[in-house]
């Protein structure tokens, strides 16, 4: 079983990025730390922006549902295997009640949402996974490698 | 707690090496903390005062380092009352700080965009950075204000100063773009890069709804041949109206 609050309680030291999502403004600073840790590894700047616009994604994702949360980041820098980036978005809000409701393209609870953003995060990042449990909280972890030229 | 003060505050001074403009402050402040009335309630005031200028003209580090090596060398001093002190000065700067940004952040709308009338019965928004949902509003309600109060046919929305489109920057553009719609205009949307182009295939997000240029020429042009349509159009009406047999090319007639 996948243990969401020992996501929650990772340290910080772990990552390269450490962001606590409490108020609006920090979605701001959460996709702009990103943006600076993928060019910094190395990243092409449309999977930079990428990588920002998913990250924006899901801080918002925290401050909207979870109203506070956690939002990760590490990169890893293989010269042979090309960049990689790991998101790690953790809260300890409502949960999801249906995974497969809310990865359906459209499906929103917030009132001026499209209802596209965990779907299209999914789609912007290579890898996606999403873990939660209601009462506990949320996991998703995502991964973006780089192209190697 | 005893301690010589008169005698010792030079020497004190002397292991912070502290000189001119820090000197008097170091001053004062060793003063505060080793006055004997430390507990009247008028000190913690005065110690706050001359800690926050010492702070500001030494900084964080600086300062920190210089308090570990009295501390480290006068263990009866009484370093541990500052923390209180300490602690409370960081809260209000911090505080401060953020009223600044706060400040600073209900400017930006107002900087970042500004609404030209480019051409007869035309608008153009430049728009700037983050469009956060807070001020995005603002942006919005002007334009729309704009479009209604004016003849504005044809509103010109570059976002080439827009580093980011997410879903809730797409969501507030769409939303923007139909109420422009509803008010009678049309709207042109210009300055796309191709790395936000990537990212909004991705997401999903779809701004068919308006006219996409490639470059504010090109969107200039397409508003131009916009308006003139609407214009040929006008005179053909008044034509049919006034029953003239007049060539095309005649002076404008507004109805």
């Amino acid at each position: 079983m996948f243990d969401i609050a020992k996501v929650y309680e990772s340290p910080a030291d772990d990552f390269d990025v450490f962001i606590r999502i409490t108020r609006e403004e920090d979605i701001a600073v959460a996709r702009q730390m990103a943006k600076q840790l993928a060019q910094e590894a190395g990243f092409s700047l449309a999977d930079v922006t990428k990588i920002a616009t998913a990250v924006s994604e899901l801080a918002r994702n925290i401050y909207r549902y979870a109203g506070q949360g956690k939002i990760m980041l590490k990169k890893k820098t293989e010269e042979k295997e090309g960049p990689y980036l790991e998101i790690i978005a953790s809260d300890q809000g409502p949960g999801i009640a249906d995974i497969d409701l809310v990865m359906t393209k459209g499906y929103t609870t917030y009132e001026r949402s499209l209802g596209i953003g965990l779907t299209g995060v999914k789609r912007l990042m290579d890898s996606f996974a999403i873990y939660s449990e209601v009462g506990k909280g949320t996991v998703v972890i995502a991964g973006k490698k780089g192209r190697k030229f | 707690m005893e301690f010589k003060a008169h005698i010792k505050i030079e020497e004190l001074i002397n292991e912070v090496a502290a000189t001119g403009k820090t000197k008097k402050l170091w001053y004062e402040f060793l003063a505060a903390i080793l006055s004997p009335d430390n507990k009247d309630k008028k000190q913690p005031e005065q110690l706050k005062e001359t800690l926050s200028l010492l702070l500001a003209e030494t900084g964080e580090e600086a300062l920190t380092e210089k308090i570990k090596v009295l501390a480290e060398n006068h263990p009866d001093l009484p370093i541990t009352d500052l923390l209180f002190t300490i602690i409370k000065i960081c809260g209000e700067i911090r505080k401060e700080h953020e009223q600044t940004i706060t400040n600073l952040r209900r400017m930006l709308p107002e900087l970042a965009t500004p609404i030209i009338r480019i051409w007869t019965d035309m608008l153009l928004v430049a728009l700037i950075g983050n469009l956060d949902s807070q001020w995005a509003q603002s942006i919005a309600e002007r334009l729309l204000d704009r479009v209604s109060a004016t003849r504005t046919k044809v509103v010109l929305v570059d976002v080439t100063g827009v580093p980011m489109i997410d879903t809730a920057v797409g969501g507030f553009l769409i939303e923007m773009f139909n109420a422009i719609r509803f008010l009678g205009a049309e709207v042109i949307l210009t300055g796309i890069k191709p790395e936000v182009a990537h990212t909004l295939v991705k997401l999903g997000v779809d701004f068919r709804m308006v006219t996409i240029a490639r470059d504010l020429e090109d969107a200039l042009r397409k508003g131009i041949a916009i308006i003139a349509d609407e214009k040929k159009k006008r005179r053909q009406l008044a034509r049919v109206i006034t029953g003239s047999r007049e060539s095309e090319d005649d002076g404008e007639l507004e109805i």
